[in-house]
C-alpha cells in the first residue's frame, strides 16, 4: 500500500499533497434517537485500496453518505486531499474529485449508455445555459472530446458495443461496470464504491477488481469500498477499516484485521464469545482458523 | 362530411368552416406553447409542475397591467411581463423545488390558485371578478391596438393577396403568429434538450442522487427548468389575452393545467413535436363538440366534451401508453 506514496512520478490524479487522501475524524450522526454513526475516525492513504467492513447496521453506508455529502453530519472533520469537505454539498464534493457509486446501482436507465458516460464528464461548458448559448462552438468541441474519452473508457470495460443501448437494458453486472466507468469519467482523485461486488457474477467481479488495481497503479486513483465478500476484502485491499455499532473499531492491514478479536466480537454483536461462536464468526468472516489472541494496534 | 347525418340530427357543417379551424388552431397553439413548458418540466426534468396556469395568469395580467395601469408601450410591456413571470418562477421554485415530487405538485397547484384568487379579489389591479380589466386606455385607444395594427397589416399585405380575407379570416394573423412562435419555440427547445445542458436535465429526471454524485447542481437545473416553463406560460398568457380581447380569472382555473397534462399524455412524454400533435388532438374534439347539435343543453354538451376527452385518454393509455410520439423504451425503462 505504500508503493503509490513513494512513486517518483505521481500521476495528476494523485494530487499534489503528501498526506492521506481522506481524513475522517470523530464523525457523529443521529437520526432521531438512533445514533447511526458515533465517533468514526480513519484515514485513507493516498493511492490505496481501502475496504470498509462491518456487520449490517454498523453505519457503513451512513458514513459513506456523510463523507460524500448526501447526509449532513452532526459533528466531526472530513478532509479530502488537504481540503475540508465537511458539510459540503454532494455536487461540490464530486467536483473536488471524490466520486461515489451506490449500493443499489444508479444507472440512468432511460438514457443510452454513452449519455450516462458523457454526463459524468467534468468541465463541459455546454452544461451551463449562458455558455451553451454564448459559445456553442466551445461546447461542441468539448462534446467531441468527451465522446472520445467515454468511448475509450467503455472499451476498457468491454461496454463499447453497448454504447447506444439504453442503460436499462444492461444486466446487473454490466450496470455495476457502467457505474464504475461513469465514476471515472470526471477523472476523480478518489472513488467510493458501495458494495461493488454485490449481485454480480464472479467473472465480472474479478474484472471490476482488476480495473480498480489498474487504475490505482496507472492513475493513482484512491479507492474506498464497502464490501461484505471477505475474500475480496482480504485479498484486494491494502487497508481495512472495521466498523461496529457506528464506531470505527480498528484500522489495519488485512492480516491485522484477520487476527483481531474485536473484529470477531463486532460481527458477533459484542461480548467475549465462546469458542463455538468464535468458530462461527470466523466462518462468517471467511477466515481460515481462529487467530492468536494478540491484538495489534493499528494506529 | 358536410352532409347532415339525418338519424342523429348531427350537422358537421362546421368542419368546413374556416373560422372553426382558425379558432381551434389558435387555442391549440396557445395551449401548445403553455404545454412546451410542462414538457420541459415533466418530460425532461421530472418536475411535476401543476401550477403552469399560474404563470400563464401572471404573464397575461402583468402584460395588461403594464400597458393599462403603468402606461408602458405594448412592445415594452411584453419583455417586462416576461421578467416579472420569470421572477415568479424563481420565487415559486426556491422554496418548493427541494420538496419531493408529490409535495411539489401540491405546492405548485396552491401557488396557481393563490395567483388566480388574488386576481379575483385585487379589483383595483385586475378588474376582479367582474371579469375583465378595462382594456380601454382612453377614448378609442385599447391595450391591444399595436397588435391589431399589425394584424391589419398582415391581412392587407399577406392574406388578402392570396384571397384569405374577410370575416372568416379575421383571426388568421393571430393563428399565424401563434403557430410560428410555437414551432420556433418547440424547435429551439428540442435543440436545447439534446445539448449537454439537456442531458443533465434528463439525468435529474432519471435519478437526482446519481446526478448529484456526478457533480451536478441538481437544484440549480430544476430552478432553470421551472423558470423557463414560467416564461413559456407567460407567452401563452399574452396570446390568450389577444385572442379573448379580455383577461378574466376563470381562464386560469386549475383545469387548464390539466389540459396541458392531457396534451402531454396524448402527444407523448419527452417529445416537443408530441406537444404540437397532442394539442391539436385535444382541441379538435373539445371545440368540435361545441358545434354539434345533439339536442342537449349547454351544460350537457360541456360535460360531454370532458367525457370524450376522458375516453380518448383511456383508449390511449390502454393501447399506446407512450403517447403519439413518446418513446416506449424510455417509459418502460424508467423505474
Amino acid at each position: 500500500m505504500t508503493e503509490a506514496t513513494t512513486t517518483p512520478t505521481p500521476s495528476p490524479a494523485a494530487g499534489g499533497g503528501t498526506g492521506p487522501m481522506l481524513e475522517v475524524e470523530g464523525i457523529y450522526k443521529h437520526f432521531g434517537g438512533i445514533h447511526a454513526v458515533r465517533g468514526a475516525s480513519f484515514d485513507v492513504k493516498r493511492g490505496s485500496i481501502t475496504a470498509l467492513i462491518g456487520p449490517n447496521g454498523a453505519g457503513k453506508t451512513t458514513l459513506f453518505n456523510i463523507v460524500t455529502g448526501f447526509y449532513s453530519p452532526d459533528a466531526g472533520r472530513i478532509v479530502l486531499d488537504g481540503e475540508s469537505i465537511y458539510g459540503k454539498r454532494p455536487y461540490t464534493i464530486a467536483r473536488r474529485g471524490m466520486v461515489r457509486t451506490f449500493q443499489i446501482t444508479k444507472a440512468l436507465a432511460a438514457m443510452p449508455v454513452i449519455d450516462n458516460m458523457m454526463l459524468a464528464a467534468a468541465d463541459q461548458p455546454g452544461e451551463h445555459l449562458p455558455k451553451l448559448l454564448g459559445r456553442p462552438l466551445a461546447s461542441r468541441k468539448r462534446e467531441a472530446e468527451v465522446r472520445d474519452e467515454a468511448m475509450a473508457l467503455l472499451s476498457t470495460f468491454s461496454l463499447d458495443n453497448k454504447a447506444d443501448d439504453y442503460a436499462g437494458t444492461l444486466s446487473g453486472g454490466q450496470r455495476k461496470l457502467l457505474e464504475l466507468a461513469r465514476a471515472l469519467m470526471p477523472k476523480p482523485r478518489m472513488v467510493l464504491l458501495d458494495e461493488p461486488m454485490a449481485g454480480i457474477n464472479p467473472t465480472l467481479g474479478r474484472r471490476l477488481l482488476e480495473h480498480m488495481e489498474e487504475l490505482r497503479q496507472n492513475d493513482g486513483v484512491t479507492f474506498l469500498f464497502v464490501e461484505h465478500d471477505m475474500d475480496v476484502v482480504m485479498n484486494h485491499s491494502d487497508e481495512v477499516v472495521v466498523m461496529g455499532q457506528g464506531e470505527t473499531i480498528l484500522v489495519g492491514t488485512p492480516d491485522e484485521v484477520r487476527a483481531d478479536q474485536r473484529v470477531i466480537d463486532a460481527y458477533l454483536g459484542g461480548g467475549t464469545g465462546a469458542t463455538e461462536d468464535e468458530a462461527e464468526a470466523h466462518a462468517a468472516l471467511g477466515l481460515d482458523a481462529p487467530p492468536s489472541k494478540e491484538t495489534p494496534d493499528a494506529r | 362530411m358536410s352532409a347532415p347525418l339525418e338519424i342523429l340530427a348531427v350537422n358537421f357543417d362546421f368542419l368546413s368552416a374556416w373560422s372553426f379551424w382558425i379558432g381551434v388552431g389558435i387555442l391549440a397553439g396557445i395551449y401548445g406553447i403553455f404545454t412546451l413548458g410542462l414538457q420541459l418540466n415533466v418530460g425532461y426534468t421530472g418536475i411535476l409542475n401543476f401550477g403552469q396556469v399560474g404563470f400563464m395568469a401572471i404573464g397575461a395580467y402583468s402584460a395588461v397591467i403594464m400597458v393599462v395601469s403603468v402606461g408602458l408601450p405594448f412592445l415594452l410591456a411584453l419583455p417586462v411581463s416576461l421578467l416579472i413571470t420569470l421572477f415568479f418562477g424563481l420565487l415559486v421554485g426556491l422554496p418548493t423545488l427541494r420538496l419531493r415530487a408529490d409535495y411539489l405538485s401540491i405546492a405548485t397547484i396552491a401557488f396557481a390558485e393563490v395567483v388566480r384568487i388574488t386576481a379575483q379579489n385585487a379589483r383595483g389591479l385586475t378588474g376582479g371578478n367582474q371579469g375583465t380589466i378595462n382594456l380601454e386606455l382612453e377614448e378609442g385607444k385599447f391595450f391591444s391596438d399595436p397588435w391589431l395594427d399589425a394584424s391589419d397589416w398582415m391581412t392587407a399585405n399577406i392574406f388578402d393577396p392570396i384571397g384569405l380575407s374577410g370575416q372568416d379570416f379575421l383571426n388568421l394573423p393571430l393563428l399565424t403568429v401563434i403557430w410560428l412562435c410555437l414551432i420556433v419555440l418547440a424547435f429551439g427547445l428540442s435543440r436545447l434538450v439534446r445539448s449537454p445542458w439537456g442531458r443533465v436535465l434528463r439525468a435529474i429526471r432519471e435519478d437526482e442522487d446519481a446526478a448529484r454524485a456526478l457533480g451536478k447542481n441538481v437544484f440549480s437545473y430544476k430552478l432553470q427548468s421551472l423558470t423557463i416553463a414560467a416564461g413559456l406560460g407567460a407567452v401563452a398568457g399574452w396570446f390568450l389575452v389577444l385572442q379573448l380581447q379580455s383577461v378574466n380569472q376563470t381562464a386560469f382555473e386549475p383545469i387548464f393545467t390539466f389540459f396541458g397534462y392531457v396534451i402531454l399524455i396524448l402527444g407523448g412524454l419527452a417529445s416537443f413535436p408530441g406537444v404540437l400533435l397532442g394539442t391539436v388532438l385535444l382541441w379538435i374534439p373539445l371545440e368540435g363538440l361545441r358545434f354539434l347539435d345533439l339536442g342537449l343543453s349547454g351544460g350537457q354538451v360541456a360535460a360531454l366534451r370532458f367525457i370524450l376527452v376522458g375516453l380518448i385518454l383511456i383508449l390511449l393509455v390502454a393501447f399506446r401508453p407512450q403517447g403519439a410520439l413518446g418513446k416506449k423504451e424510455e417509459m418502460v425503462l424508467s423505474d
